[in-house]
């Protein structure tokens, strides 16, 4: 059951970048402008014009690698982020992509910490996570709102503590469930402070969260209980959002 | 007046916006109450000491049904009669650290002292090392007047050899250890013998030990949800198995003076 060869991933690694392959650099406009008809009637008779043979010219090897770059380009990060709390560690860094029409789309790749506590060793988490922002409003003075923001995000920890599916000393589906993968959802809300431009310096703006969540397991125990109270399986969690490009 | 109010609004507000800053699920940070099994055993042992009669109940698999948890704790509260409880195991589903302290929470509600022991869900992802931190040592074992319950691990699929489970070296130690008070003895467990997450190679070699030690009344145990009564090895130890919390049943035991004892399934 091979779904996922080399080729397919290549593909999803590429495919957002391809409906923007833009004209390659075989603009002419320069040589068009000196070499229009007028142009050398109006250069003095001495002149000498020497145009280069174009033999270096390949227009579909710069199209790849205009491709090339852009697809790669998409992959430079636009935002780095920090989160505390929340069901994915501690504390969380990492760095994520803005995209949609109005960049109403983020999707961050985190890496947190749990301390050890009173388990037996500390751990590293890594969290995915998808934000969708449908809205934003300007409060003047380069505050802006975002009244909500809802996603979810997946968790891994790393310890050999967690099994992602069953290891083969229980029998098949005996708990049903995997210890290391953590599937959340969360509701928060979100404000813009856009540095202007003479105080930038990494970041064109910066933005703070904070977000209510919950995750699979707390649903599945919060259904039909109603001894659980919504403190008891909802979560706080605050974070910032450092805006590069 | 008003900013005093307030000021205690904000701080309520603050320490449930800390509980609710939550690392990760199985983060094992505990907050409230540890090392329960020890307090609670201290609590038994002096409330207890010399006599002969004792009456106890018994809960099992409180997993994920937290409600039917809370109507046991509370039909359990109202008697005046029970001089403790004791949890068969499997209090969590997942091992998330969340679900024992959401159950600790509600056994601390017990007016009697109470004992847990470890059950196989207990034991997933970081369950184990919460267990310990909350309750304490996943083998124990207390005097009540003059029994002596021996509770024990025995999930043995869990450690998939890792570790000796049952611990036959804490049984033999027990077992040297046996003041002449004890005129009795209880063993509790999570899984039975014969279960195919019982080590079952050495199921004969357990039954061995239990029969050394003075006067077994029984074996309790739970993780099969359901009510049981068998002689498992025919030797006239029965095991009796606690349901699970749902079936709203808890099991009553009272050890008399005479010898006898008396087993009743009490409904709430």
């Amino acid at each position: 059951m091979r779904l996922w060869n080399s080729k397919k991933v290549l593909l999803c690694l590429v495919w957002f970048a391809t409906p923007f392959i833009l004209k390659a650099q075989d603009d002419n406009t320069p040589y068009n402008i000196i070499l229009s008809p007028n142009n050398i009637n109006s250069l003095s008779p001495d002149t000498i014009l020497l145009k280069k043979e174009d033999t270096t010219h390949r227009p579909t090897y710069d199209k790849r690698i205009h491709r090339y770059r852009r697809a790669w380009e998409a992959l430079i990060p636009t935002h780095t982020k920090l989160q505390y709390a929340g069901g994915m560690g501690l504390l969380s860094w990492g760095i994520g992509w803005d995209y949609g029409k109005k960049g109403q789309w983020e999707t961050d790749l985190l890496i947190g910490f749990i301390p050890r506590y009173s388990s037996q060793h500390f751990k590293m988490t890594i969290t995915l996570k998808q934000n969708y922002i449908p809205w934003s409003i300007w409060l003047g003075d380069n505050f802006s709102l975002e009244p909500l923001t809802t996603g979810l995000y997946f968790n891994t920890v790393f310890s050999d503590d967690f099994w992602t599916s069953e290891p083969d000393r229980y029998p098949r589906g005996y708990y049903g469930f995997s210890t290391r993968i953590r599937t959340h959802i969360f509701l928060g809300q979100r404000i813009r402070f856009d540095v202007p431009e003479r105080y930038r310096k990494f970041s064109r703006s910066i933005t703070a969260f904070y977000e209510l969540s919950t995750c699979d397991l707390y649903v599945v125990s919060a259904f039909n209980n109603s001894h659980l109270k919504p403190d008891d399986y909802l979560r706080l969690s605050f974070g910032l959002k450092f805006q590069i490009f | 007046m008003k900013s005093k109010l307030l000021f205690f609004i904000l701080l309520a507000v603050y320490f449930s916006a800390c509980d609710m800053l939550e690392t990760h699920p199985y983060d094992v940070h505990i907050t409230g109450e540890r090392n329960l099994t020890n307090k609670n055993i201290q609590l038994i042992e002096s409330q207890m000491q010399g006599k002969k009669t004792i009456r106890f109940a018994m809960i099992s698999d409180t997993q994920r049904w937290y409600n039917a948890t809370e109507d046991a704790v509370k039909a359990i509260n109202v008697r005046n009669d029970i001089d403790f409880v004791i949890h068969g195991g499997d209090q969590s589903d997942f091992g998330a650290t969340k679900e024992f302290i959401w159950m600790r929470d509600m056994f601390q509600k017990f007016r009697m002292p109470y004992v847990c022991l470890l059950g196989n869900h207990d034991c997933l992802g970081t369950g184990e090392d919460t267990y310990r931190a909350i309750y304490g040592n996943l083998n124990f074992a207390f005097t009540a007047g003059n029994t002596r319950f021996i509770c024990l691990n025995t999930n043995a699929m869990e450690y998939d050899y890792s570790e000796p489970v049952p611990d036959f070296d804490f049984i033999e130690k027990e077992l040297n250890n046996l003041i002449p008070e004890i005129e009795k003895t209880v063993f509790v467990m999570h899984v039975q013998p014969y279960d195919f997450t019982f080590n079952n190679n050495v199921a004969k070699i357990f039954q061995f030990y239990i029969n050394q030690f003075p006067n077994v009344q029984f074996c309790l145990y739970g993780h099969g949800h359901r009510i049981a009564v068998d002689d498992l090895f025919n030797d006239g130890i029965i095991y009796y198995q606690c349901p699970c919390i749902d079936k709203r049943i808890y099991l009553l035991f009272t050890i008399k003076e005479d010898g006898n004892y008396d087993y009743e399934t009490v409904e709430f």
